[in-house]
């Protein structure tokens, strides 16, 4: 075929590279299924030709775990990773771009998934919208297998007179536990939200690079499996911050989790290049920043942190899996390594992490809040500066995670004080949040319940962590389970009631039905009240002086561990209530209209179900956003009795 | 909100601005504004016992047995009675947004729009002046007493010096999987698995590991630091209680973490010093 197919931009016809074969070539016959085939292949030639002429694992001194399968572990994970991608088609537009067979538009309307129907979300789709529900299944499929896991640590934890597991695996289950939440929390908002709901947001037809966008979740689908591995191969018994030298004891399951880590930084960066680089350049004509709605804001500033903080831990596991697979020594104090030196790599990802999780949280819920109270965002510049200052503390702050390790007395003083600075930025934040709630008229429906929920919980969250940002108070809490209780308030209470509020929210644009009001209240009612009893507790036998990570513990934590069990339970029942509410929904729900809340930002206006390019004419902004609201009756009042003293009249 | 609320009479100012103290008056005859005020302040009561109960939870094992615990508590209590106006004030406008303003549950969108208040230059300026300056009270707080914690950790010898001979009880803390040894180099090679310490004498604590990090926790005492392989960390408290203490580690360590826990037995001086001669260690002084 060489006929030329046109593409009409700005009303003008431009010459099109040529046409080989049908739209799409090879990627027409390559989806999930395709993938696995790959992998599975490629990791299973890999391990037989490992094992058949590499030389099986060395013992190294600090090691008491066998070694053995070491070489074929790290073989298998590689060939899957790579044969996955591959499958799915990761490299064939780089290998058409190398063989000169450019992609024609037609070809590009097949790789967005134009009148594929439902196919399309099990292939390489560049469409924004496919990625936006791919990221939603695969963190509700994350978040499941991490919640299973937390189940079975308060299993363990409430029976208070019997080991339930043995203890290397328990240890794992709360190492799997910590990483598969921190991965489901991290791409909870920013996945499933920042990709279907920023482009339409800024008023853009698709990401900046959408083939970069398919890129990023599959990379993270390809590291899934590496996790869930791990699990089964002794898994990760050194919890999810796998200190050195306990990781290198881990038996060879310490692999999956490396490499977990080193393909999902992979995939958050490039996730990340693409939402800053969509933000930065294609908002709409007339969006000045000023214009940009907070949640922008809040994800470009997710993904800005990000980029500075996964490095770190990429490096980190890179340097931690060399030290582990070839023997060399960059954090085994017995050869010259530093264990302090892996813990501040962690810890510089450590901390901006929070943020990547808690910024869009906040952020979404702003975003709710506006729409829900119909007034407008309470001091919008106040709640920039808040994200700003956020952003520009957060790579300062790391060591507070380091003050019992005796590696610099002398720092705690300096990051003591930029720990308790960082809550001025975060402050800014709770202060928009309760200004918008001022005087607001509400309509409580689900997605306010869950912004409710969020501000109590991040409350609790935040002033149990100034105790914990000072240095002598920690000489208490560090490592107890204070501290657990604390950044579940904040992850868990802040973040996921978040994620819930936001696909609450956003859930009549992305599936085109309502989530049901009444089993979804009943789902988040329920998870609140069990959080509070679990977590509530914890906060108890931290205090009473119970370190974390721990499947025994002596008499006296008994009855607070008990109640977190119980609250554990409930909160399970809750998450299965509000996900069958997602699911039923989803399928038997019933249609609503395209703006069902009626708001004003520019992701509301389009249709739905969204077509393919979002917008048939791109729009043009000339308002603020959140101009929701009628004339103050008080300033009225003002106004009517004392003429020109409006202007400065704080006294609303 | 009717016009009846609002202040007929304007005073009588030459510069037509009524005076601060009367906008405020005049704020504060709105109702919400009122309801949230008392509320706040009801609110905070009811959270102010929480000052005790924090530091009840710390002592259900014992009270403090040092200074250092001391100085945690009373940090913990000063913390929590910092943090409760602002926690009260945001907790009442929660409250109040959920029952005193109005809520609308119909399904379709509410018509009735609330006031489009943008900003409020006092507010904000009041919140940034307010929870800037509770923040920097907590950060010089933190910093004193961090300071003053030091200095009862090591009393006036500088860390690195090593003290006298009478004065002290030097311990090597060694953590390994999954037992705590601790040697007293001032003795004819004393080694034990408990603890033993003379109250009222300072004690300096060189930690270290064999295998994986550990953290040295002695709960009561007030001190906490990893032992780390490869490098020692030093510590040091007065204990200033007789009795029996927790010893536990605070830093996953494998798989029997949970179980690496001891007890520190503070005696009077004649008493440590016959378990010292009891053990062989044939103390020199």
């Amino acid at each position: 075929m060489s006929s030329v197919a046109p593409a009409l931009v700005h009303s003008a016809e431009v010459p099109q590279p040529a046409q080989h074969g049908k739209p799409g070539g090879i990627m027409r016959r390559l989806n999930f299924g395709t993938g696995l085939l790959g992998g599975i292949g490629l990791a299973t030639i890999a391990g037989v030709v490992t094992s058949q002429f590499v030389p099986s694992g060395y013992s190294s001194p600090v090691t008491f775990a066998p070694m053995e399968g070491e070489y074929v572990y790290l073989a298998v994970l590689l060939g899957w990773v790579i044969g996955f991608m591959a499958g799915m088609g990761a490299f064939v537009g780089p290998m058409r771009w190398l063989l000169g067979r450019e992609n024609t538009h037609v070809d590009a309307e097949y790789m967005a998934g134009k009148d594929l129907g439902r196919s399309r979300y099990w292939k390489y789709t560049t469409d924004h919208k496919v990625v936006g529900i791919q990221y939603l299944i695969v963190t509700l499929i994350v978040f499941a297998f991490g919640g299973l896991l937390a189940m079975l640590i308060r299993t363990e934890l409430g029976v208070t007179w019997a080991e339930v597991f043995s203890p290397a695996f328990y240890n794992s289950i709360i190492g799997t536990h910590g990483i598969a939440m921190i991965i489901a929390m991290i791409i909870a908002v920013s996945g499933p939200l920042g990709n279907f709901i920023v482009p339409m947001m800024i008023g853009a037809r698709d990401m900046a690079y959408p083939r970069l966008n398919a890129l990023s979740i599959w990379l993270l689908v390809a590291a899934v499996p590496c996790l869930v591995s791990s699990l089964f191969l002794g898994g990760i018994q050194d919890g999810w911050s796998a200190y050195q030298p306990l990781a290198s004891q881990a038996p060879i399951g310490m692999l999956g989790y490396q490499m977990t880590i080193i393909v999902f930084a992979l995939s958050t960066g490039v996730a990340s290049v693409n939402l800053m680089t969509t933000i930065l350049t294609m908002r709409a004509k007339g969006m000045s920043w000023s214009r940009t709605p907070i949640f922008v804001y809040g994800i470009f500033a997710a993904a800005l942190m990000g980029l500075y903080a996964f490095p770190f831990y990429q490096y980190s596991q890179i340097l931690s899996l060399s030290d582990r697979v070839f023997n060399t020594s960059f954090f085994n104090p017995l050869e010259g390594g530093s264990v302090w030196l892996y813990e501040n790599l962690f810890w510089l990802l450590g901390h901006p992490e929070v943020y990547v999780i808690l910024i869009p949280t906040t952020a979404v819920l702003m975003e709710i809040l506006p729409v829900f109270m119909r007034k407008p965002l309470f001091s919008f510049n106040f709640a920039v500066a808040g994200i700003v200052g956020v952003v520009a503390l957060r790579g300062l702050v790391w060591a507070h995670h380091m003050y019992m390790t005796g590696w610099a007395p002398a720092v705690n003083y300096p990051f003591m004080l930029s720990t308790e600075m960082i809550s001025i930025p975060v402050g800014f934040l709770v202060l928009v949040v309760i200004g918008t709630l001022w005087r607001g008229t509400s309509w409580s429906r689900l997605p306010l319940m869950a912004v409710y929920a969020v501000i109590f919980n991040k409350m609790i969250g935040g002033v149990t962590g100034i105790y914990l940002s000072d240095v002598p108070a920690d000489q208490y809490f560090h490592g107890s389970m204070f501290v657990v209780a604390h950044f579940h308030y904040m992850l868990m209470g802040a973040g996921f009631f978040g994620a819930m509020g936001g696909i609450a929210f956003y859930f009549p644009k992305m599936t085109g039905k309502i989530l049901d009001e009444r089993y979804g209240a009943i789902g988040l009612w329920t998870v609140f009240i069990g959080f509070q009893l679990t977590f509530g507790s914890m906060f108890v036998a931290g205090l009473q002086g119970q370190p974390r990570r721990v499947l025994q513990f002596d008499e006296q934590f008994a009855i607070s561990n008990w109640i977190s069990t119980i609250g554990a339970y409930t909160i399970g029942v809750g998450t299965l209530i509000f996900l069958g509410a997602i699911i039923f929904s989803w399928k038997d729900g019933p249609m609503v209209s395209g703006n069902p809340w009626a708001s004003k930002s520019l992701e509301w206006q389009t249709p739905t179900p969204v077509p393919l390019e979002n917008f048939a004419v791109l729009p043009v902004v000339t308002e603020r956003p959140y101009n929701y609201g009628v004339p103050d009756p008080y300033d009225e009042e003002l106004r009517a009795h004392d003429g020109d003293e409006l202007e400065s009249a704080g006294a609303r | 909100m009717t016009m009846t609320e609002v202040p007929q009479e304007q005073p009588e100012s030459p510069t037509n601005r009524p005076p601060s103290m009367h906008r405020f008056k005049n704020w504060m005859r709105r109702p919400y504004a009122r309801h949230v005020m008392i509320w706040t302040v009801v609110i905070g009561f009811l959270l102010l016992p929480l000052c005790w109960l924090l530091l009840a939870a710390m002592n259900q094992t014992g009270a403090p047995a040092s200074e250092i615990m001391q100085d945690i508590e009373t940090t913990v209590f000063v913390f929590t009675l910092v943090s409760i106006p602002i926690t009260a004030f945001v907790f009442a406008v929660l409250l109040y947004s959920l029952i005193g303003w109005k809520r609308i549950s119909s399904d379709e969108p509410p018509m009735q729009e609330s006031p489009a208040v943008f900003t409020n230059r006092i507010g904000v300026v009041l919140w940034t002046v307010v929870t800037s300056a509770l923040a920097m009270f907590l950060a010089v707080w933190g910093m004193i007493e961090l300071a003053q914690i030091t200095a009862n950790s090591y009393g006036t010898i500088s860390a690195n010096e090593q003290p006298g001979e009478n004065q002290s009880v030097i311990v090597n803390v060694t953590g390994q999987q999954w037992v705590w040894t601790f040697a007293y180099p001032q003795t004819d090679g004393l080694v034990s698995d408990v603890l033993y310490l003379p109250v009222d004498k300072p004690v300096y604590f060189n930690v270290t590991s064999k295998d994986v990090i550990h953290n040295f926790w002695a709960v009561e005492l007030g001190v906490k630091i990893d032992a780390n392989p490869g490098a020692v960390t030093t510590a040091g408290v007065t204990p200033n209680k007789l009795g029996t203490f927790n010893i536990r580690c605070a830093e996953l360590c494998g798989m029997h973490h949970a179980y690496m826990e001891t007890e520190v037995r503070v005696v009077t001086q004649e008493q440590f010093d016959s378990w010292v001669r009891e053990m062989g260690g044939g103390r020199t002084s």
